[in-house]
C-alpha cells in the first residue's frame, strides 16, 4: 500500500456522465488486483474534505497505468471529472480486498449495474486470460447510461445489456437475464456489482441455485484504510463470538463478499 | 532544528502532535503510510469495558468543509484490546495515550484499575462524552458534576496521568474544564465533535443511521481554537488542543491559544500522514522564525 503521486493521463466522458480517467501510477498498477480499489485525493484538504474510493476498470502493468471509470454525481467526482492531463492526484492503493477466483473450467457470470461495472470489467480480462468463459450481464437506466462496447466486449465472450426504459437490449432488469443464464447454464460462478437492491436481488438468486456468489460492496467511506471504521456492513453471521464483529469494514475486509456473508434486507434503505 | 519537545502533564513528547481517538484505529492499519516515531504519539480508539459493535450504516458523509460520523463507539472491549491490541502500539517508538468511556460511573473506575498495570501507557485520555445509563442518558460531559464524577473515578484508580476529553456541546465549557480539573484530572483536551445532522432530502431521513453524528474537520477549527483559548485561561493544568487541524498553521494556532499541545484528527482520513508533515512544518515554521523551543509558543497569544 502507497499514497502514489499519480499523473493523470486522460480523463474523458464514455457515456452520459461516465468518465474514464488513466492514471500514471506504477506502484498500484504492478500491484492491484481485480476488486481492490485506490483512494483518489480531489481537493486541497477542505473541500471536497475526503478523497474518492474507486475501483480499478482496468490496468497497464508494464506501462504503469491504472484505469477508473466513475460517474459524476456529487461534489468530489464532479472536481475529478474536471481535471486534465498532468494533474497529479495522490492516490492511496492498492486497497481493500478483491474477487477470488473460481475453481478452473467454471463459467463465470458477471453482472452489473449502472457505475457498479468497473470492477468487473478488470476482472473479466483476467478470467479470460485463465481460460474461464465469462458472461457479462449489464443493467442500466437507459440506453446511454450503458458504458460503450469497446470497453465491455474485451471482458467477457459475451456482453448482455438490459435498460430499465428497453431503449437497449433487454427490457426489463439485469437479474431477468441472470435468471436465463442460471437456468441455461447449470453450474457457474457469479460476480456482481451495483446498486445493493440489485445485488440483493441476485444474491438471493444465486442461493437459490446453489451457486456462489461474490459481491463488491460500495459504502460511504472516509479514509478507505481501516481506521475511521465508517464503512461498516453488516454480517449475517457475527465474525468472533461478541457484539465488536457484527459489523465488517468494507474497505479492508471487502469490498469483495461472499454474498452469503452480508446480512442483507434490513441493513440497505429501499 | 529546534526543540519540538514538550512535557505535558509528565508525559515526554518528542513532538506536540498526536493522532486522535478514533482516527487512527490501534495504529496498525497506519504502519506502512506513517512514521510513529516522528509523531508524538497517539491516543487509541476509545476503549469500552464490553465489546460494542456500533452503530448501523450509513456511519460517514461528508458535510462543508468537514464530515459527519456516527461510529458508535464500535471496539473490541478492554479485554481483547489488551490481549490483541496493546501489543502492536506497547512495540510502537510514540507514546500511546489509551482512550477509554465507560456508561456508569463505577465503569470508569473498573477500566482505569484494569489498566493500571499495562505498562508502557503515556495516559489515560477519558472519553466522558457518552450517556450515563444511571441518569437516563445524559452525556457525562455536559454537566461539572457527572463530568467530575467520572474523572474522579478514574483519578482514584490510576497512577497514570489522566486526561479528561471535553465536549463542545455545552453553555460553558470552562466550568466542565475547572470541574474535572478539581476532580483530578492532569491535563484537558478538546474539543470533542460538535453534534450535527445531515438529511436526504428526496427520501426525508437522516444520512446518519445513527440519525444525529459528530462534526469534525476544518468546519469545527474556530470553534475549538475559541474554546481551547478559553479553558487554557481558566484552569492551570496543560491543555490539549483538538479540532479541524490540518497544517502546521492550525496547531500553531492552537499552541499560541494556550494547547501544550495537539491532536490531528479528520485529516488523517485525506492523508494519513498528515500528523508527520505537520512535525516538519512545524520543524520549518521553527527555523524561519529563529524559535529555538517550540514550548516557548504555548499561550504566547499577545
Amino acid at each position: 500500500m502507497i499514497d502514489e503521486q499519480a499523473r493523470l493521463l486522460s480523463n474523458r466522458e464514455v457515456a452520459a456522465d461516465f468518465y474514464l480517467a488513466r492514471l500514471n501510477a506504477p506502484h498500484i498498477a504492478v500491484r492491484i488486483e481485480p476488486g481492490q480499489f485506490v483512494n483518489i485525493q480531489v481537493g486541497a484538504g477542505i473541500a471536497p474534505l475526503l478523497r474518492i474510493p474507486l475501483s480499478v476498470s482496468g490496468v497497464e502493468r508494464e506501462a504503469g497505468v491504472i484505469e477508473v471509470l466513475y460517474e459524476e454525481v456529487g461534489p468530489k467526482t464532479r472536481a475529478l471529472s474536471q481535471f486534465g492531463p498532468d494533474a497529479v492526484l495522490p492516490t492511496l492503493g492498492p486497497l481493500g480486498k478483491g474477487f477470488v477466483l473460481p475453481p478452473d473450467d467454471t463459467h463465470v457470470v458477471l453482472v452489473g449495474g449502472g457505475i457498479g461495472v468497473p470492477p468487473l470489467l478488470y476482472w473479466g480480462l483476467e478470467l479470460r486470460q485463465q481460460e474461464h468463459q465469462t458472461a457479462l450481464l449489464v443493467g442500466a437506466r437507459t440506453a446511454n447510461k450503458h458504458l460503450p462496447n469497446k470497453l465491455l466486449t474485451p471482458a467477457a465472450d459475451a456482453v448482455r445489456l438490459a435498460t430499465d426504459d428497453g431503449s437497449l437490449g433487454h427490457a426489463g432488469l439485469v437479474t431477468d437475464l441472470l435468471q436465463h443464464e442460471l437456468a441455461e447454464k447449470g453450474s457457474c460462478a457469479v460476480y456482481c456489482c451495483g446498486p445493493h437492491a440489485m445485488m440483493q436481488a441476485v444474491a438471493a438468486m444465486c442461493l437459490e441455485a446453489q451457486v456462489p456468489c461474490q459481491v463488491s460492496l460500495e459504502e460511504y467511506m472516509a479514509c478507505g484504510i481501516g481506521i475511521c471504521v465508517g464503512c461498516a456492513v453488516e454480517l449475517a453471521t457475527a465474525k468472533g463470538d461478541t457484539d465488536y464483529g457484527r459489523y465488517a469494514r468494507v474497505c479492508v475486509d471487502g469490498p469483495a463478499f461472499d454474498a452469503r456473508q452480508i446480512k442483507w434486507g434490513n441493513v440497505w434503505p429501499t | 532544528m529546534a526543540d519540538l519537545s514538550i512535557d505535558f502533564a509528565s508525559v515526554q513528547l518528542r513532538n506536540p502532535v498526536l493522532l486522535a481517538s478514533g482516527t487512527c484505529n490501534y495504529g496498525q492499519e497506519l504502519l506502512p503510510l506513517t512514521d510513529f516515531a516522528r509523531l508524538g504519539g497517539l491516543v487509541t480508539k476509545t476503549i469500552t469495558p464490553q465489546p460494542r459493535g456500533g452503530n448501523p450504516p450509513q456511519r460517514i458523509v461528508e458535510t462543508p468543509a468537514g464530515m459527519l460520523n456516527s461510529i458508535g463507539l464500535q471496539n473490541p472491549g478492554l479485554e481483547a484490546f489488551v490481549e490483541k491490541q496493546w501489543p502492536l502500539l506497547a512495540s510502537l517508538d510514540a507514546q500511546v495515550v489509551v482512550n477509554i468511556a465507560g456508561f456508569a460511573v463505577e465503569e470508569f473506575g473498573q477500566m482505569a484499575a484494569s489498566l493500571e498495570a499495562l505498562a508502557g501507557i503515556a495516559a489515560l485520555e477519558v472519553n466522558i462524552s457518552c450517556p450515563n445509563v444511571e441518569a437516563g442518558g445524559d452525556n457525562f460531559a455536559t454537566r461539572p458534576q457527572t463530568a467530575a464524577a467520572a474523572i474522579a473515578a478514574v483519578r482514584s484508580r490510576t497512577q497514570w496521568p489522566v486526561i479528561a476529553k471535553l465536549t463542545p456541546n455545552v453553555t460553558d465549557i470552562a466550568e466542565i474544564a475547572r470541574a474535572v480539573v478539581d476532580a483530578g484530572a492532569d491535563a484537558v483536551s478538546l474539543i470533542n465533535t460538535l453534534v450535527g445532522m445531515a438529511i436526504d432530502v428526496e427520501r426525508r431521513r437522516p444520512v446518519l443511521g445513527g440519525v444525529t453524528g459528530g462534526l469534525s474537520g476544518p468546519a469545527i477549527k474556530p470553534v475549538a481554537l475559541a474554546m481551547v483559548w478559553k479553558v487554557a485561561q481558566a484552569v492551570a493544568v496543560p491543555v490539549m488542543g483538538i479540532g479541524g487541524i490540518a497544517t502546521a498553521s492550525d496547531a500553531l494556532e492552537f499552541m499560541v491559544a494556550g494547547a501544550s499541545a495537539v491532536q490531528v484528527g479528520t485529516a488523517s482520513f485525506a492523508n494519513p500522514n498528515a500528523g508527520v508533515e505537520i512535525v516538519e512544518d512545524l520543524h520549518a515554521y521553527c527555523d524561519e522564525h529563529g524559535i529555538d523551543r517550540i514550548a516557548s509558543l504555548v499561550g504566547s497569544l499577545r
